[in-house]
């Protein structure tokens, strides 16, 4: 249902656009991320029970599959190691 | 009772009796619609809600059953099989019914009336759901929000896909990348804990439903 994704700047946009669509976050807020951003334990809307919907629009829209062992807060932890974690799954 | 105001009538599935809400006219060409499921429902009531009101002042009947085990249902959630589901879809329709407004998992259910339109809101796959489903219930210590279902109605929830015909229209929200007859602005209702303003996203949604059922009943 998803095409296949063949850019990084694809799977960038679209963890912006799920962090804006999910945790109800301000579109110039999310837009001015870097990769320090701190996300998990950091913004006060980025909680656990987020986590698990960020999680599964996240698979739904990139068509991946994120095990809940590969899930912990260093992968959590900022806005630069989710991307390389979505990366990884999204473009091989 | 005017036009625009809302009833609750019984429909019976199975053998069991289950509630659904009208919003419009008695009798009038009518619009069922197919819920999201588990949590998704509570958060994405309100927009339905308001969908139906502002259908219904442009002179349709809607139509939202509560599927067996859900909602003000009198069954228990763990007794229900995915065959349930699929039934009361087919058994909730009236012969009024000529298109189905589905909305996410209820886009699993629209093909057994597959004689009429189907509309869809971001349809997804059963076993997306389920994984969502498991992935709350370890986030909220094992609490699924009460959610509990049979393992008749995850095996078919599992296997199920929204199915294509000739009469689907699929519409998703811009920010989403897959595939999609027509794309508006707005955010996932049924993604969101804290309630939000849904009018903008129900408006969209109301011209869209209203012009492309005109158009399916005319052709």
């Amino acid at each position: 249902m998803v095409a296949a994704l063949n850019d990084d700047q694809e799977v960038d946009a679209t963890l912006r656009a799920v962090l804006v669509d999910v945790l109800g976050l301000g579109t110039d807020q999310v837009a001015a991320f870097t990769e320090s951003t701190a996300l998990f334990g950091d913004l006060p809307e980025f909680d656990s029970m987020a986590v698990a919907g960020l999680l599964s629009e996240l698979e739904e829209r990139l068509g991946i599959l994120i095990e809940d062992d590969e899930v912990d807060a260093e992968m959590l932890e900022n806005y630069g190691r989710l991307l390389t974690f979505l990366r990884a799954k999204a473009l091989r | 009772m005017s036009r625009g105001d809302l009833t609750y009538d019984r429909y019976t599935s199975n053998g069991s009796e289950e509630w659904l809400m009208r919003i419009g006219p008695r009798g009038g060409p009518a619009l069922l619609f197919l819920p999201p499921f588990f949590e998704e429902l509570n958060r994405s009531r309100a927009m339905l809600v308001r969908t139906m009101r502002a259908l219904a002042a442009r002179g349709w009947t809607c139509v939202l059953p509560d599927l067996p085990g859900a909602g003000e249902s009198g069954r228990l959630l763990e007794d229900i099989g995915w065959d349930d589901w699929r039934s009361a879809a087919f058994d909730s329709a009236s012969k009024e019914v000529i298109a189905t407004v589905s909305i996410r998992g209820g886009c699993l259910l629209d093909d057994v009336l597959a004689a009429r339109g189907a509309w869809r809101l971001s349809p997804v796959s059963g076993a997306a759901l389920l994984r969502d489903l498991d992935r709350t219930r370890i986030a909220d210590d094992g609490a699924t929000g009460g959610y509990t279902p049979s393992a008749a109605l995850r095996a078919g929830l599992m296997a199920a896909t929204p199915i294509e015909n000739t009469l689907v229209r699929t519409v998703r929200l811009s920010s989403d990348r897959a595939d999609a007859d027509h794309k508006i602005d707005g955010a996932p209702p049924w993604r969101r804990a804290e309630p939000q303003s849904s009018s903008e996203l129900a408006e969209l949604l109301v011209c869209d439903i209203d012009t492309w059922v005109r158009a399916c009943v005319a052709s």
